[in-house]
């Protein structure tokens, strides 16, 4: 039962990591792959401040978003006042950067990461009060963001994605709105990270490898980008038919080979099957998503 | 006699080619002036100047006597130039009524903070700015299709939406870039009457077209424009009667 909760737990922190994800990527357009390193951020700062100064988890957690959120808004300024496009290669510099010097850093813990992360809930209720905790932070994050892309702000971003110049020529400044896309997605990655953190008690790099951010992206997408629940939906199969499989009790020689075939499947079917995603029917949400897949992948340009 | 628009020895160059040599301009409150010339003649550009798409090597811009030539483009629409595009560039993936209401110049429902913590007065100003625009929308005939996508209108009525969305941002300087190419029938009164309605109401409006008989019927001045250079200003008649001109433009 305790593993269950466990993965759901997992499953809560990762609906807030891929929504995030999908706000800045989906809704706001902009290519980056440093999810992950934001994600990072908001566990090692959350992890330090609680080993080091004793602080209270909560406020551990808001110093990691803040960290994550002030790192995204340097990142998007200096990167989106070049090109666009060049956000890309910035932020795949930036994630790689950052976590070579988290790995060679004495006090990040190096390569192996920190452990012993105080314990701030104890007893039986521990995971249950995590898992409250992690699921309401994971339904806060999706109303939030569905209450941002929907209404008068969302418009903006559409608009500035569907056609900048014009954007600005209406008195717009797509740089602010950009920014402010960015550092809301990247902060709430770095909540996630914060509780991660003190929950499993320990991090290490290789949690927040670029790779990752493919992880997110597939939930994004087999969810369906720039919908509001398709991160969510994303976020629970990838997260727990894998684990499911676990429940069979093959033998490990079969069970790993099994997992990546099957996770591979499932990808590449829904692809085919529901490019758009599996989240509900062809809407208008779902145009918007798609707009930005085929930007964000370069192709249909005019 | 007001000035709005005063363009002083603007010149803009892209490598070679001279899109702007020497350019003076002046529009008065209330005057629609038509600036006209041959392909490439450089009639976009100077509307990307004007409006901050483009900076220019040399020269000044002044809007109601204020220089504005260093500010970005989005400050220049807030200090009172709105434009439309020789390409429309509508919001695609949005309906009409959409399209406008990106428009007003200022608009609570686009801070982030106002959208959280002030929904009340989100929710008014997107109000008021809903009642704002079904007025253009009826204004131009087209208040039944708010809610149908851009893309899903007739090539005219695209037009006439992005003339509607340049007068939701309500700049005192209206660029019109080619309204009435590829528009025809009633779409091409509703312009030809909206757009002399806005001068009457007091907006200073420079109008880029190659239907000779729109600028004839709608301006009392016209520039001439070619390679970058505007070559003679005049009424649209003088210009016509001028035999280089016309063979200028029609590529004789
Ligand atoms: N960003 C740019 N970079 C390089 N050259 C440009 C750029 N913009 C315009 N030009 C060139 O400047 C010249 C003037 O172009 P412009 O679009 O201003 O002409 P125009 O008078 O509007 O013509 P048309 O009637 O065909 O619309 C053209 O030769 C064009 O190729
Ligand atoms: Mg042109």
């Amino acid at each position: 039962m305790e593993y269950i909760l466990t993965i759901v737990v997992l499953i809560a922190i990762f609906v807030i990591l891929s929504s995030s994800y999908n706000l800045v990527i989906g809704y706001g357009g902009l290519a980056t792959v440093a999810h992950p390193i934001f994600y990072a951020l908001g566990a090692y700062t959350s992890a330090l401040l609680g080993i080091h100064f004793g602080l209270p988890a909560a406020i551990c957690v808001l110093a990691g978003a803040l960290v994550a959120v002030v790192a995204s808004i340097l990142l998007a300024l200096s990167a989106l006042r070049v090109a666009g496009d060049y956000l890309l290669i910035a932020s795949l510099g930036f994630q790689l950067g950052l976590l070579q010097v988290i790995k060679n850093f004495e006090f990040t813990g190096g390569p192996g990461g920190i452990s012993a992360i105080p314990n701030t809930i104890t007893g039986p209720w521990r995971t249950p009060a995590y898992l409250l905790i992690c699921g309401g932070i994971a339904a806060l994050t999706v109303w939030l963001i569905a209450r941002i892309v929907h209404g008068p702000y969302g418009r903006a971003i559409t608009a500035m994605r569907d056609e900048e110049l014009a954007f600005s020529a209406l008195g717009r400044n797509a740089m602010t709105i950009k920014v402010v896309v960015f550092a809301i997605g990247c902060g709430i990655a770095g909540i996630a990270g914060g509780l991660y953190a003190f929950y499993f008690q320990y991090v290490s790099p290789d949690q927040f490898e670029v790779l990752h951010s493919a992880a997110m992206l597939t939930m994004v997408v087999l969810g369906g980008m720039g919908t509001t629940m398709g991160p969510v939906v994303g976020a629970v199969v990838l997260i727990a038919i894998p684990q499911a499989i676990t429940f069979l009790n093959l033998p490990p020689a079969v069970m790993a080979p099994m997992q990546g075939i099957i996770f591979t499947t499932l990808v590449m079917l829904f692809l085919f099957l529901r490019p758009a995603g599996l989240v509900g029917p062809l809407s208008r949400d779902r145009m918007a998503g798609r707009t930005a897949l085929e930007k964000s992948s370069g192709g249909v340009a005019e | 006699m007001t000035v709005v628009l005063r363009v002083h020895k603007l010149r803009k160059a892209f490598g070679g080619i001279v899109v702007a040599d020497d350019v003076n301009i002046e529009i008065a409150k209330g005057e629609i002036l038509g600036l006209i010339g041959p392909n490439g003649a450089g009639k976009t550009s100077l509307f990307n100047l004007v409006s901050g798409v483009l900076k220019p090597d040399t020269g000044h811009i002044y809007l109601n006597g204020v220089r504005i030539d260093g500010l970005p483009l989005y400050r220049r629409a807030r200090s009172g130039i709105a434009r439309t595009w020789q390409n429309m560039m509508l919001f695609t993936t949005m309906t009409v009524m959409e399209n406008l209401l990106i428009a007003p110049r200022s608009y609570p429902g686009e801070s982030i903070f106002k959208v959280t913590l002030a929904r009340d007065r989100v929710r008014r100003a997107e109000r008021e700015a809903r009642l704002r625009a079904t007025q253009i929308l009826d204004r131009v005939g087209l208040a039944h299709a708010a809610d149908a996508m851009v893309t899903d209108l007739p090539f005219g009525h695209q037009k006439l939406i992005g003339l509607s969305r340049a007068l939701m941002n309500d700049g005192e300087l209206l660029l019109l870039d080619e309204p009435m190419a590829g528009v025809e029938g009633a779409a091409y009164e509703t312009m030809q009457r909206v757009v002399r309605q806005e001068a009457d109401a007091g907006r200073a409006v420079c109008v880029v077209e190659h239907n000779v008989s729109f600028i004839k019927d709608l301006c009392t001045r016209a520039v001439f424009m070619s390679n970058g250079r505007i070559l003679q200003a005049g009424t649209v008649d003088e210009l016509l009667a001028s035999k280089a001109l016309t063979d200028l433009y029609f590529g004789v």
